[in-house]
């Protein structure tokens, strides 16, 4: 709680004729003792001297900063103490236009202006009132990496975990390390130039592993358990020899692979003919010698192995998923039960893998004849990532590969020979070819697909969440952050996050053991890891009066709450990314973060000032803005000087998951008109930084709903929008389209009551 | 499943990289080419499917192509490809693939596509006139070098216009003629003319001839067509006026052959228009010959000049470019030369000159179906048979 507040107002940022010295003068006025300091200072980067000396001076515990918005301002001043910022500029003087629409002179802010800039300064106030410093939640982090799967990305993860200075523990379920990199002696080009196929050397990447002391190697082994948090994480794992328990600080999960169900591409004749065999069949074949082919199609065009399946059955399938769903529904929490993911679709997401490496195939075929093979790419999508362009190039350039976009129509084996019916080519006709042999795709299908390879001792469950959502890989929505999982402390690397070329799957581990070293790191100091990084904050529990409802333990988007048989929430701080979902949960306010809970909100809603008088003071609406997608838009839209209408205050929330019904009351009781929640997107291509919580607000407000209705007030008072960070120019028209919905709408019954 | 069985044919491929296309694999089928030809037409426009074929060695629809006449060779593709690829000298080589194949000896198509043949290619028509050399200075008791009664270096006391040069090369020619012949009806027949329909109005092959006469080689106007596409980055210099240049200095040189042949032999018969040779530097049909020499040396040096200054990174010359250069040359000038040492009376150089000036004309003559001087007949019968099936 801060008791003595230091305010200053940054002059240089503070424009739109707004008399600051007044702005201060109020501030001092209204909370006296609270606010010993009350400075306009002209730049305020340059007074950070001057604020510590009166920290010094006056003993003060919180500086309030009224000026540029947050997000320009954060890492500017570094203070002991409590920091908030009051956005006086993007969204107060930038953002203003008069609600008439008529144009701003050149005077003196106009008075509604002025209101806004007093009732943010004193929202701001309030908050600091209510915050707290946090204290740490660090944990001892073990300095220890587990690494799931011994294959390339594996082998790669340990190498680069162990250079990097950590312990390593390798988890291999059989009983050689290399795993799908054994079948591959030459692979596509793992550096520059990136010209040519290259000996991938596996062999020699386990010779590594194996003798590096640093790393422990599980051979034939599984994962039994994983129980604990980042950091402090415990692994069981089991062994030939029994079960194993190590301490870990982070995980890689590089479980790969398995090529899928050969059923699935009956379609392009796999399996009805020794002589079309798959990518990954044809390049063991290859290693062996068993190639003598002169002709070869290589086909990468799925269309003909879809639809035979589009036409076999498809009522099958539906039945049993819906079975499986009323199973687990009956049993909820006690029966878990894997669901099979791996389709037809594995075949079309492994297309890019399946380009470059029937290239490669194609090349080493004709390499070893000496361009006597003859081998034809039949693509529908030659698809080839990155820099990878410079390998395609060179494959090109081989006398004996051929490449066409084709329809392949159909694969016929007539016995002394195979024909392949082309349609829509390059060639300008439809012919049939004469082949050899056939080379159809591998589809990758991540092990996470069938089998539950990390063994969560997880209240929610020990498979990750959402693999339905992309077809059993262990990917995200994480555009940026490519090996965040909802599993804290857990990052997906390799095929089993996406089908990915060797050279891709080498970069994935060394991206992954970054972010388990970051992480292990973050544990260690008791901060926040992704996307809150360095955040110190965490949520506290107020178990006196938890009803052991159970709703932040499931709601919790990364199962960071574990239950004991009660129901009682046993919170996990480093498993926490601190977006507040839990409290906005909590029907009994009992979650807080020490500087973000429901009374600060709360009181900040309260504070601004509402007048009664609808029609001649204008409605009063209350937004409350993610603070990660939406409130960075309103800021560009302010800068931009797309305006919105002046009767709206903006408040910052952590995630929209973290709103809690009772701000709403709170807004609705004091007299605000409206309550506009602006989000992210939502749903299955989500944009929500922490995956579910617009999609619960947008739920939650059906709760809401049901209750200002049995309050008499029009639920309609309440929305939600989503709106993506760049967005800016539509922002501000969502704002006044609410507005005047609420303007017609009338005034708040509750108002001045 | 009744449709085309493609025989995709890589030694093909091969073939064709080694006449001078050998960046060919590098296309991948953009079809920049197709748009920045200013030639290629609307519907099923070129070079971006014979790169294809060319890549596949799809010998049967390349060999058949009448679109690889119609190019000139502008390389506006070649300066805009992403890839390098430079599709005008794929199209060029494909042409070298229907100058090496179309007719027989194919053996002569063979020697003519790679300079290891050279060696005998030059050899055949030495030996020949080195033998009428033989036999005919056993006529002139055994002088190798003899002079006229008054003195003079004639030529034809060796080389005899009526007993050698007239009827080999009248065998030559006709020869060659005789094989163009039968490499334009084959041309003719693989155009496929059973499949184009003709939309509009026809008209008579004949005068479709006289339009293809009149704007490719009276006027040479299909040359600025040609070279008045997209503006590249890179400068390609035009062929129009080297070009132009050499075909009238042949017009002139056929016609002034003709006279002389006419003059020769119809003045066994009407003695009012005997011409003997050698003509004296003033007489009408001398100087006009002198002046088509003349532009022969012009024109040769244009293009050589021309083809000298192409960035190899987008237009490189084949060994068919630089054969039919370098024969016209040499044959320009041991043309000069035999003539110059014939008036300046040194009897050996005069001799030996003049006899290889014979070798090379006729080596331009009788491997003429085989050497990139076919495109006389080849490309003319391809414009004629665009024209007479519907398009411009």
């Amino acid at each position: 709680m801060a008791s003595k507040i230091g305010v200053y107002f940054d002059l240089q940022n503070i424009g739109g004729g707004l008399d600051v010295e007044a702005l201060a003068e109020q501030a001092k006025a209204k909370w006296g003792d609270l606010t010993p300091v009350v400075k306009c200072v002209p730049v305020l980067c340059d007074a950070e001297k001057e604020i510590l000396a009166d920290i010094e001076a006056n003993g003060l515990d919180g500086v309030l900063l009224c000026g540029a918005s947050p997000r320009d301002m954060a890492d500017v001043l570094r203070l002991p103490v409590l920091t908030e910022h009051v956005n006086l500029r993007e969204q107060c003087v930038l953002a203003y236009k008069n609600p008439d629409g008529s144009p701003l002179g050149n005077g003196d802010a106009p008075e509604l202006l002025k209101i806004m800039a007093r009732d943010y300064v004193n929202m701001g106030v309030v908050k600091l009132q209510k915050s707290e410093m946090p204290d740490s939640a660090a944990v001892e982090g073990v300095k220890r990496i587990l690494v799931i799967g011994g294959g390339w990305t594996g082998l790669t993860a340990a190498m680069e975990a162990s250079a990097t200075g950590y312990e390593v523990v390798l988890v291999e379920k059989a009983d050689v390390l290399g795993g799908a990199a054994n079948n591959i002696p030459t692979g596509s080009p793992l550096k520059a130039p990136w010209e040519d196929k290259e000996p991938t050397n596996v062999k020699a990447k386990i010779d590594a592993v194996t003798a590096d002391p640093q790393i422990t190697v599980h051979m034939s082994s599984r994962m039994a358990k994983l129980e604990g948090q980042p950091g402090e994480f415990t692994a069981t794992i089991a062994t030939p020899s029994g079960e194993v328990t190590v301490a870990v600080g982070a995980v890689v999960l590089a479980a790969g692979w398995a090529p899928l169900d050969p059923k699935y591409l009956a379609g392009m004749g796999l399996g009805k003919s020794p002589k079309i065999v798959h990518a990954a069949e044809f390049g063991k074949m290859l290693v062996a010698g068993k190639v003598d082919a002169r002709r070869i199609a290589f086909v990468l065009d799925t269309t003909l192995a879809e639809e035979a399946l589009k036409s076999e059955a498809p009522a099958e399938p539906e039945a049993g998923g819906e079975a499986a769903k009323a199973q687990v529904e009956e049993g909820e929490e006690k029966a878990f039960i894997k669901e099979n993911l791996e389709s037809i679709k594995h075949l079309r997401y492994s297309n890019t893998v399946n380009s470059v490496g029937m290239l490669r195939l194609a090349n080493i075929v004709c390499e070893k004849t000496n361009d006597a093979t003859q081998a034809f790419i039949l693509y529908k999508d030659m698809m080839i990532p990155g820099i990878l362009e410079r390998f395609y190039k060179k494959m090109q350039d081989r006398l004996g590969i051929m490449m066409t976009k084709a329809d392949v129509t159909a694969i016929d084996d007539r016995g002394d020979r195979i024909v392949v019916s082309c349609a829509n080519t390059l060639l300008g006709m439809d012919f049939d070819l004469d082949v050899d042999m056939v080379v159809v795709p591998t589809g990758i299908v991540p092990v996470t697909a069938k089998d539950v390879t990390v063994e969560f001792a997880y209240r929610q469950g020990p498979d990750f969440p959402d693999l339905g959502l992309f077809d059993g890989f262990a990917d995200s929505n994480y555009i940026c952050f490519p090996y965040e999982t909802r599993r804290t402390g857990v990052y997906a690397a390799g095929c089993v996050r996406q089908p990915l070329t060797m050279d891709a799957c080498e970069e994935d581990a060394r991206g992954a053991v970054l972010k388990a070293v970051q992480c292990i790191e973050a544990a260690d100091h008791g901060v926040a890891v992704h996307p809150r990084s360095g955040d110190r904050s965490y949520p506290v529990f107020n178990f006196v009066r938890c009803t052991q409802c159970k709703r932040c333990t499931e709601e919790c988007p990364f199962g960071a709450l574990d239950d004991d048989e009660k129901g009682t929430p046993k919170p996990n701080p480093a498993r926490c990314r601190r977006c507040g979902t839990c409290f906005g949960a909590c029907p009994e306010r009992v979650i807080s973060f020490a500087n973000y809970n429901i009374d600060q909100i709360g009181s900040m809603i309260r504070e601004v000032e509402v007048p009664k008088d609808f029609k001649k003071e204008g409605p009063r609406i209350l937004i409350l803005a993610c603070e990660n997608d939406a409130y960075p838009a309103l800021d560009m839209a302010g800068m931009r000087r797309k305006a919105w209408n002046p009767y709206c205050r903006i408040i910052p929330v952590r995630c929209l998951g973290s709103v809690n019904a009772i701000w709403v009351s709170d807004a609705m009781s004091k007299g605000f008109d409206g309550v506009l929640l602006l989000g992210c997107k939502y749903g299955d291509d989500y944009q929500c930084h922490f995956v579910k919580g617009s999609e619960i607000c947008n739920r939650r407000k059906e709760n809401i709903a049901e209750t200002l209705n049995r309050l008499g007030v029009q639920p309609e008072r309440v929305e939600q929008m989503e709106v993506a960070i760049d967005e800016y120019d539509k922002v501000p028209d969502m704002i006044d389209d609410f507005v005047a919905r609420i303007t017609d709408m009338g005034p708040n019954p509750f108002k001045g009551m | 499943m009744a449709q085309y069985n493609l025989e995709p044919d890589s030694g093909f491929t091969k073939e064709l990289m080694e006449a001078g296309g050998e960046s060919l694999k590098k296309c991948f089928q953009c079809a920049t080419c197709s748009v920045a030809c200013p030639l290629a037409p609307e519907n099923n426009p070129y070079p971006r499917k014979e790169m294809v074929w060319a890549s596949w060695g799809v010998k049967d629809k390349l060999m058949t192509d009448v679109d690889i006449w119609l190019c000139h060779n502008c390389g506006n593709c070649a300066d805009l490809c992403p890839r390098g690829a430079r599709p005008a000298d794929v199209m060029g080589a494909a042409r070298n693939m229907v100058y090496k194949k179309l007719t027989s000896p194919s053996i002569v198509g063979q020697w003519m596509s790679k300079a290891s043949g050279l060696p005998i290619l030059f050899l055949i028509p030495a030996v020949l006139w080195l033998v009428v050399w033989w036999i005919r200075a056993g006529f002139n008791g055994g002088e190798w070098f003899p002079r006229a009664a008054d003195g003079r270096i004639v030529f034809g006391q060796i080389f005899y216009g009526d007993y050698t040069i007239d009827p080999i090369f009248m065998l030559t020619f006709f020869g060659a003629v005789g094989i163009l012949a039968v490499g334009v009806r084959r041309l003719w027949k693989s155009f496929e003319p059973g499949k184009v329909l003709i939309v509009g109005k026809t008209k008579s092959w004949f005068w479709h001839l006289f339009d293809v006469l009149m704007e490719e080689i009276v006027t040479h106007n299909k040359f600025d067509e040609c070279y008045g596409g997209p503006k590249t980055p890179v400068e390609t210099p035009s062929r129009r006026a080297g070009h132009m240049v050499l075909v009238y200095a042949f017009v002139i040189l056929a016609f002034v052959t003709a006279v002389v042949a006419l003059g020769h032999w119809g003045g066994k018969v009407i003695p009012l228009i005997k011409i003997e040779t050698p003509m004296p530097l003033t007489f009408p049909v001398k100087i006009l010959a002198n002046l088509g020499a003349l532009m022969l040396v012009v024109g040769l040096g244009l293009l050589t000049w021309r083809r000298m200054r192409l960035n190899p990174k987008y237009q490189a010359s084949s060994f068919q470019d630089w054969y039919l250069l370098g024969v016209i040359w040499v044959v320009a000038i041991t043309g000069i030369l035999a003539q110059c040492f014939r008036l300046a009376d040194a009897i050996v150089p005069a001799f030996v000159i003049y006899y290889l000036h014979l070798v090379f004309v006729w080596m331009l003559f009788a491997y003429l179906p085989w050497s990139k001087l076919g495109h006389l007949v080849y490309r003319t019968a391809a414009l004629l048979y665009v024209r007479m099936y519907g398009r411009p």
